[in-house]
């Protein structure tokens, strides 16, 4: 073990890739380190550490393209909550990022690294599932990115897919269609502040005469991987939302998910409480159209 | 297409940006760079400096130094600067009693590392004195009875400077999640609130 530690700070996207071309040692990637840090050992044995924070365009782009927005994997969740594009056009993911950590954590943490980290309990991670987030990832070959999505990135808890080389630059979030969407995140945790969630459910829809036209539904801590329910998402299409449709929707959410017993919760626990949080969006929704 | 939105509070983000210029920053890459330059001419890895130079504005004043890059702000605060009015508790950015502001805005110091602050201005407990006066938040702590034991109330006080700094009157619940992130084990939270409240109104 190394008593010590190189931190290299690459202040842009060319002088990173530059470092990484040359590169002969293996090295951790770091943004806010929220994660790395309590696990001291981790990154002590790390030896070289690659700071993303110093890389400017990381730490500081948000483009508006006309339908999405461009953000920089550095940017803090602060920074997230703080936009007023994103509040506007993305309600959910403001309200995902306010629930992390606590202020102090917000602050430092990133939703780069949030994705990276590969969590199963990564709070944003449902959430951008039902955005359809694409992940641009460097460094950049011919001048492109290469696109991921959060599902195809994860290979596993606290495993990505990523190549020693290779690190999340931009996340991509196309605007959702603005006509009525409705949306809902929960977390169940601890407690509100500082928990690491047992569990958590996001949902993105939008109805058509009185039906469901599309709905999208991901639930976090439930599988070793983030992936949309998409069995649950297609026997909601186009019906009407009534408390049996509803019923049947949480039954097949619980068939769907494959949680595990760990020191936060259970296996029973995990499977019943998604299904009544599937319950209580569904239903807010329906009466909402009311 | 591009249209560059800054949320309101830019300080931080505006700093990073000047950073690239910075004297230190470019400094601290080239450094890096140096390091890989070497370790390919040697196939051994290059032989370590034991400290990095780093320049950081301690309470106002600037600050030269040198600091072992596995040093945590806290150890780096307390140790080199004997700053001791930030505690280090549980040492692992759970429960807030070394929160200092960085550039403004709370952060837990014993869970980054002291290089993470370089370029940046912190802010500890001992910088809200202006010589023998106390600070309008730690006055409204005393006046309130806003802790118990004391060890955690310096992290419960930067933090509510962090809220103060960006919102002048928070609400009951504004101030609830803002300081959701510090711990007080003698359980004096309604103290505490009271005591935010009170800073408040100063």
């Amino acid at each position: 073990m190394t008593d010590r530690i190189d931190i290299i700070s690459p202040v842009n996207l060319a002088q990173l890739d530059h470092i990484l071309e040359k590169l002969r040692k293996p090295a951790t990637y770091v943004a806010g380190a929220t994660d790395i840090m309590v696990q001291k050992s981790r990154w002590e044995q790390a030896g070289t550490l690659i700071d993303l924070r110093t890389v400017q365009e990381l730490v500081s782009t948000l483009e508006i393209g006309p339908e999405g927005i461009l953000i920089g994997a550095a940017l803090s969740f602060t920074d997230i909550i703080r936009y007023r594009i994103i509040q506007e056009k993305f309600p959910i993911l403001v309200e995902s990022c306010r629930q992390i950590g606590s202020v102090q954590i917000q602050n430092r943490a990133t939703l780069g690294g949030n994705i990276a980290n590969a969590s199963p309990a990564g709070d944003t991670l449902p959430v951008l599932a039902v955005l359809n987030a694409e992940l641009w990832i460097g460094p950049r070959l011919k001048d492109n990115f290469t696109k991921m999505s959060v599902d195809e990135i994860m290979t596993g808890p606290g495993k990505n897919c990523l190549q020693p080389n290779q690190y999340i630059a931009y996340i991509y979030l196309p605007f959702p269609e603005p006509t009525d969407p409705f949306w809902y995140f929960r977390k169940v945790g601890q407690r509100y502040s500082m928990a690491i969630s047992k569990l958590s459910l996001a949902v993105l829809g939008w109805k058509h005469n009185n039906h469901i036209r599309e709905i999208r539904i991901c639930a976090g801590s439930v599988s070793p991987r983030i992936k949309r329910a998409v069995l649950t998402e297609k026997l909601l299409s186009n019906q009407e939302l009534n408390s049996k449709v509803i019923e049947k929707a949480a039954t097949q959410l619980m068939k769907e998910i494959k949680p595990i017993t760990d020191i936060r919760s259970t296996h029973n626990y995990r499977k019943s409480t998604a299904g009544r949080l599937l319950q209580e969006s569904l239903s807010t929704w329906a009466r909402a159209g009311k | 297409m591009s249209e560059k939105k800054k949320p309101h509070s830019i300080s931080r983000r505006k700093f990073l940006k000047n950073l690239g210029s910075g004297v230190v920053g470019t400094t601290v890459a080239m450094h890096g760079l140096q390091k890989i330059s070497k370790a390919q001419e040697a196939a051994e890895p290059p032989p370590h400096t034991d400290r990095s130079p780093m320049t950081i504005t301690v309470n106002g004043k600037q600050i030269t130094t040198l600091v072992q890059p596995q040093t945590s702000l806290a150890d780096f605060l307390r140790g080199q600067l004997q700053l001791t009015g930030t505690k280090i508790v549980c040492n692992h950015g759970e429960c807030g009693a070394c929160t200092v502001l960085l550039n403004g805005e709370a952060v837990y110091s014993c869970h980054i590392l002291a290089l993470d602050a370089a370029n940046k201005s912190v802010e500890t407990i001992e910088g809200l004195l202006e010589a023998e006066e106390l600070h309008p938040v730690q006055e409204a702590f005393l006046d309130h009875d806003g802790y118990q034991c004391g060890f955690c109330t310096p992290g419960q006080i930067m933090a509510a400077q962090a809220i103060l700094l960006q919102n002048s009157k928070p609400t009951r619940a504004e101030i609830m999640s803002g300081m959701s992130g510090n711990l007080c084990r003698c359980g004096a939270y309604p103290k505490i609130i009271e005591s935010v409240m009170a800073a408040a109104e100063k």
